[in-house]
């Protein structure tokens, strides 16, 4: 099995990239979490490479199925908050979240 | 070594899209496109329960809460100001630090991987991992699991005085 | 996992699980079976700590003494809490039943958490607390508590990517993840990075000093008494407790100093940021939040010495942190539900008309700044003393500082809030209800039980660190 751990961490790095340029720049709060989700993913792939360079593919497997299962209720969870937040303000913009400060 | 890139390339061109793209729904898509490339990922790397889990749920699962989501809140969709230069910044910077990164990354971590310590004993099945070694996290995954549900009835419970406005 | 203890956690879970189903029509069949759940367990777990307190003959103690304590501390404030909450709104409450479930299901997962381990165990659980924490702060269903959750939400569920980050790379380097197996193994520069990983992400869960951006806005918005929930008992559990058994994991391996000076670094700013921000706030529950931090800063200082009693300090200062928070919280939802703000501008002179609130909170405020014989001076003492011993001459210096300082910023509430002259509005204002005062005068007598009797607490604690 061709397998290069130096290159799939040079991926990773990329993709958290990716993921945390989107937590930063964006205002909407859906955008938000899709960083979040593209975050996860590098995390997630991580998880495999570590499994693989140490030849213990099975208990990385075992958590990388409990990290997807985290993932479904974080993401769910969040979701369900936006569509809450949305009917309270009419809104998702989430620089407009400024009533609460000293 | 090819087939690797590939998949890789579809990864990040379904991140790149899902930032860069003006509408949301089409970001979901793309997030669905990348959870199949990183599904295609680990079964090219051996791990096929992962793969289908990944499949199942970020690529079907999660998809549909986004585009759910998206859908119920469409109408603030266009409302807010975004300043598209910051999003088509991103392939330029993008490029930016692939090129940084080439440099430092893979041989910082071909550094790293000396330290790795190589598994000599034979590998468990999954099945027996998961239900014996790891019964731990089962119970993590009820518990989660439950959380979730009541997370959800709690967040989406009318009241008879709907809202109390500004109250602290 | 230590399964010694697993009813412990698997009790709340099932009455969670039963509360939809027993309880459709009538809200004090909910109320009386979380009430329930929680004081048998309170109280069997106490009769077990207790019984070796009092007794001091510890020939036939085989329990892990931590994981019991930390059990002990979850049971005593979520009971505090859902008793609290049962008297605190009658009307316009009818969703108690995820309410109460969701408590009942954060205490059993912070129960598994701490029985775990290893590092993944701990991950899970701590993701299953925070979950269940930010849909509990919506629960009075205002704009406020939503916005303060969505914070919670985006400034603390990044740090779970930091976390597995750190799993991953513990992986790499030792093929698994368990406490044992870094305990009974070197300690290369691959565990620096990824333990420095898991720390910082623990940091960001518990709101400590360069990530406290949500702390403050968190504890305002929320509901109230959840706002003594997350400060008493969630963030110490979901983030506090991991270091400190990194630090007991650490303690007798020599490569610790890169991340001692991390931790160091953020106590200190926490002790002085909390310290100062606190004296400046004109919200009652913000200025407790920035106490909060200033508090938690202590027990990292305390976890950074990486020596038994630095550890033996931390944990009590932990447990010490718990009860008195929970007190000054839960007085400060009294006063919110009896004169409708927590602006300190508006209140003043309470203590004539809130006697029992007034004096629990000179307690609590007492024992934080540290005054003998109250609890939190010995374990303030403990903590400087560590600091001294392991060569941080100046962090404890500053340490001390920093307890003067609390003193300081709690006079000035306290003046503020409780005593001078009654400000007119506020001349209609009565007494919190009886029922609402037993579970802050309850833990009131603890506070100054254990700080009387600290020689009997002192022989149940050594335990820990052996």
């Amino acid at each position: 099995m061709i397998y290069n751990f130096p290159i799939d961490w040079f991926f990773i790095s990329i993709l958290f990239f990716i993921g945390a340029y989107c937590m930063v720049v964006s205002k909407n709060i859906i955008k938000l979490l899709i960083g979040f989700e593209i975050i996860s993913k590098s995390a997630l792939i991580a998880v495999i490479t570590a499994g693989l360079a140490t030849n213990n593919i099975n208990l990385a497997q075992n958590i990388i199925i409990v990290m997807i299962l985290v993932e479904a209720v974080v993401i769910a969870s969040g979701l369900a908050l936006v569509v809450k937040y949305y009917r309270l303000n009419q809104s998702i913009d989430i620089t407009k979240i400024i009533n609460l400060k000293g | 070594m090819t087939l690797y890139l590939l998949i890789y390339f579809i990864i990040i061109m379904g991140a790149v899209v899902a930032v860069i793209s003006k509408k949301l729904i089409n970001s979901a898509i793309m997030l669905a496109l990348l959870s199949i490339g990183v599904s295609i990922l680990l079964f090219a790397y051996n791990a096929p329960w992962a793969a289908v889990f990944e499949l199942s749920v970020c690529a079907g699962l999660i998809t549909v809460l986004f585009v759910s989501a998206v859908s119920l809140v469409k109408h603030d969709e266009e409302n807010i100001k975004e300043n598209r230069v910051k999003y088509v910044l991103l392939p330029l910077l993008l490029i930016g630090f692939i090129i940084s990164a080439s440099i430092i990354v893979p041989e910082y971590f071909s550094k790293l991987q000396i330290f790795s310590t190589y598994n000599t004993q034979k590998e468990e099945p999954i099945g027996k991992l998961i239900w014996l070694y790891r019964g731990v996290d089962i119970i993590g995954q009820l518990t989660l699991l439950a959380s979730s549900v009541f997370v959800i009835k709690h967040i989406f419970f009318k009241r008879k005085e709907a809202d109390n406005g500004g109250k602290i | 996992m230590v399964t010694d203890f697993l009813s412990y956690s698997l009790i709340p879970l099932c009455s969670a699980l039963a509360i939809p189903f027993i309880s459709r029509k009538s809200r004090r069949i909910t109320e009386i079976l979380a009430n329930v759940t929680l004081l048998s367990g309170l109280i069997n777990v106490g009769y077990i700590i207790l019984h070796y307190i009092i007794k001091m003959d510890y020939s036939s103690f085989t329990f892990d003494a931590f994981t019991l304590l930390m059990i002990f501390t979850i049971y005593l404030v979520g009971l505090a809490v859902v008793f609290f909450s049962t008297y605190y709104e009658v009307e316009n409450d009818t969703n108690s039943n995820s309410y109460y479930s969701l408590i009942l299901i954060s205490v059993s997962a912070m129960c598994s958490l701490v029985m775990s381990r290893d590092f993944f165990t701990l991950y899970i659980f701590m993701e299953a607390i925070s979950v269940c924490s930010f849909a509990l702060i919506t629960s009075s269903n205002s704009k406020n508590s939503i916005e303060a959750s969505i914070k919670y939400f985006f400034l603390t569920f990044p740090a779970s990517v930091l976390i597995i980050f750190g799993i991953s790379i513990l992986m790499l380097n030792y093929g698994s993840f368990d406490f044992d197996t870094i305990k009974f193994t070197n300690i290369n520069f691959l565990t620096v990075i990824a333990l420095s990983m898991i720390i910082i992400g623990f940091l960001i869960k518990s709101g400590i000093a360069p990530f406290h951006f949500w702390t403050p806005d968190v504890y305002q918005g929320s509901y109230s008494p959840i706002s003594a929930y997350l400060a008493g008992i969630v963030t110490k559990i979901g983030g506090i407790y991991a270091i400190i058994k990194i630090s007991q994991i650490l303690y007798n391996s020599g490569a610790t100093y890169k991340i001692s000076a991390l931790l160091l670094f953020t106590g200190m700013l926490s002790v002085l940021i909390g310290a100062f921000g606190a004296m400046v706030q004109k919200d009652f529950k913000r200025m407790l939040a920035y106490s909060s931090i200033s508090q938690m800063g202590y027990i990292i200082l305390a976890t950074a010495t990486f020596s038994p009693l630095g550890i033996f300090a931390a944990v009590f200062h932990l447990v010490n942190h718990a009860t008195f928070k929970t007190v000054l919280f839960l007085n400060s939802a009294c006063v919110e539900k009896n004169t409708g703000t927590t602006n300190m501008e508006e209140l003043k002179g309470l203590e004539k008309k809130m006697p029992y609130t007034s004096w629990t909170s000179v307690i609590a405020l007492l024992s934080t700044a540290g005054v003998p014989p109250l609890s939190g001076f010995w374990s303030k003492v403990l903590i400087i003393i560590a600091l001294w011993q392991s060569g941080n001459k100046y962090y404890a210096v500053i340490a001390l500082i920093a307890s003067i300082l609390t003193l300081a910023y709690f006079m000035i509430m306290q003046k503020k809030v409780f005593f001078g002259k009654l400000s007119e509005k506020l001349t209609e204002v009565k007494e919190a209800k009886f029922q609402l005062l037993i579970p802050v005068i309850t833990i009131s007598i603890i506070i100054i039980l254990s700080g009387i009797f600290f020689n009997r607490v002192y022989f149940y604690l050594e335990k820990i660190i052996m």
